[in-house]
């Protein structure tokens, strides 16, 4: 049966969902409707290889237009401002209405802002998309001290690249470590520790009181009354999901909008993947929203299936990485359900990884190390994880054993 | 293609069943496998960003990059998933006592 699918949302989860539809049905009409007017693009590189230059625009698509075309996918670049569930029908900015027989909502998430005086709301950048990284690029340029404020993954991969494009960097954190939202405080310590070495200045369990605007430059006043001066400011403090189109629906949105493990929201034919979904892991038997690459293009691809009609369950171990300076973050399954930490490693040069186990099997790991030297064994552990393979903690602590003897056959 | 460009990596017991061992040659990269039906030769690095598949997972005839778990197949070098798009090149292996080669063009 010939369907017209719209896929509302331009970004990984998007154009994932539409290939993996095309891949089961050929004759189906499918359309991504993207805010931006660029062809789905990769973002983890704007934090890092694009500020630091090694990767251009054109590096960071994930498909050319040629792809597109040859699997007959349309890319529009519109902007929906309605959502008529009961009708199936969009109405978008420009007053065009769009009919669809199954919608996929990849509508991401947006960053979280700084609450400020209205003067101000200009001069504080954020960076999520290929528009912002442009601009903080530029202006960075002609910068020398700048200021992160949220010590998450974007702050700091952001402070690792100006630390390289030779900027003095503060980040300034509320929490009492950084990256504390997933990242367990053992592996938090050792990125800090980098940061400094580098030069970085890191300032934890400190708030923004005020922000004042002097001669071109800001004096941020902390809730210690410490003072600091900077000539440009960055914040990356968290991000919420794009769901207020959806507001006044029947959509049932909870920390983005609910799903069960097939991708599908409470209203038929209605499916969402992504950053913006709370979807239910079955494995964990816990629902949850995750912002990852990884993810972003496995829940694409899964609700591609489910809405081709290939009825498949969402049981990816979650999986992230983070790149700062020369070192590779890597964390796998959930760290905060655990009744015994173990750690493999000493020496980051070679990778530490600290394992979170519950009744003898692992939920989660979470490692760091020089590029490349902690992801076989965090990819070993996914595996570990979702086959609920009881572990011998001796080879799990033990550097010089392989993990793979863990594999059962 | 003459004798020459068979490059001689190492002995046969040098490598595990299931892994693999880094080969450097002039300024290349390479990476040797030994799988369960024989000896395999790819380029070394990953064809997403440059990071050394050495520390890759061997599994199934197929490595996994280390940084972002791009997928290759060993035998073909075809890449297999995200964010991996490029394949990987091949090259001939040949086993000649006990002693792996590798043809490099």
């Amino acid at each position: 049966m010939k369907n017209n699918i719209i896929i509302l949302g331009g970004g990984q989860a998007g154009i994932y969902a539409a290939r993996e539809i095309r891949q089961n049905d050929s004759k189906s009409n499918i359309k991504i409707f993207g805010e931006e007017n660029l062809l789905p693009y990769e973002r983890p590189p704007l934090s890092k290889d694009f500020l630091l230059d090694k990767k251009k625009e054109e590096d960071l698509y994930f498909h050319s237009s040629d792809v597109l075309k040859n699997e007959n996918i349309e890319f529009e670049n519109i902007s929906i401002n309605k959502v008529d569930f009961e009708n199936k029908k969009l109405f978008a900015k420009n007053d065009n209405v769009y009919s669809y027989d199954s919608l996929i909502i990849s509508t991401g998430s947006e960053n979280k802002k700084l609450t400020l005086d209205n003067n101000l709301k200009n001069d504080i950048y954020y960076l999520r998309n290929l528009e912002e990284a442009k601009k903080i690029k530029e202006i960075v340029s002609n910068k020398n001290k700048i200021t992160i404020i949220g010590g998450g993954f974007i702050g700091l991969e952001i402070a690792s690249s100006l630390s390289q494009l030779q900027k003095k960097v503060i980040v300034i954190e509320i929490g009492n470590q950084l990256m504390g939202r997933i990242i367990p405080k053992q592996i938090a310590d050792l990125v800090q520790n980098t940061h400094i070495e580098h030069g970085n200045e890191i300032i934890l369990n400190k708030q923004i009181e005020k922000i004042t605007k002097k001669n071109g430059d800001y004096e941020i006043l902390l809730n210690d009354n410490s003072l600091i001066e900077t000539d440009f400011i960055i914040a990356g403090i968290g991000s919420t999901p794009t769901v207020k189109l959806f507001d006044n629906t029947n959509l049932k949105i909870d920390n983005g909008i609910v799903t069960n493990q097939f991708c599908e929201t409470s209203i038929k034919d209605v499916y969402a993947a992504g950053d913006v979904s709370n979807f239910y892991h079955p494995f964990y038997e816990r629902n949850m929203r995750l912002e990852s690459y990884q993810h972003a293009q496995n829940h694409g691809i899964c609700a591609g299936k489910n809405i081709a009609g290939v009825k498949t369950e969402y049981t990816s171990i979650p999986w992230m990485w983070s790149d700062q300076f020369n070192l590779n973050l890597q964390l796998t399954g959930i760290c905060d359900e655990y009744d015994e930490i173990i750690k493999r490693g000493n020496d980051i040069n070679n990778g530490i990884i600290y394992f979170f186990l519950k009744n003898n099997k692992i939920r989660g790991a979470c490692g760091v190390g020089i590029i490349g030297k902690v992801g076989r064994d965090i990819r070993i552990t996914s595996k570990l994880i979702e086959k609920n393979t009881i572990v011998d903690k001796q080879i799990l602590s033990d550097p010089n054993l392989k993990l793979n003897k863990l594999m059962q056959k | 293609m003459s004798e020459e460009n068979w490059i001689e990596v190492g002995s046969t017991d040098s490598i595990e069943e299931e892994d693999l061992i880094r080969f450097d040659h002039q300024d290349k990269t390479f990476c040797v496998y030994k799988l369960t039906d024989g000896f395999y030769a790819t380029d070394g690095i990953c064809t997403h960003e440059a990071v050394h598949l050495e520390d890759g997972l061997v599994m199934d005839d197929e490595i996994e990059c280390p940084m972002h778990q791009g997928i290759f197949n060993i035998k073909s070098g075809e890449a297999l998933s995200p964010p991996a798009c490029e394949d990987l090149k091949t090259y001939p292996v040949k086993v000649d006592n006990d002693k792996i080669f590798i043809k490099i063009d």
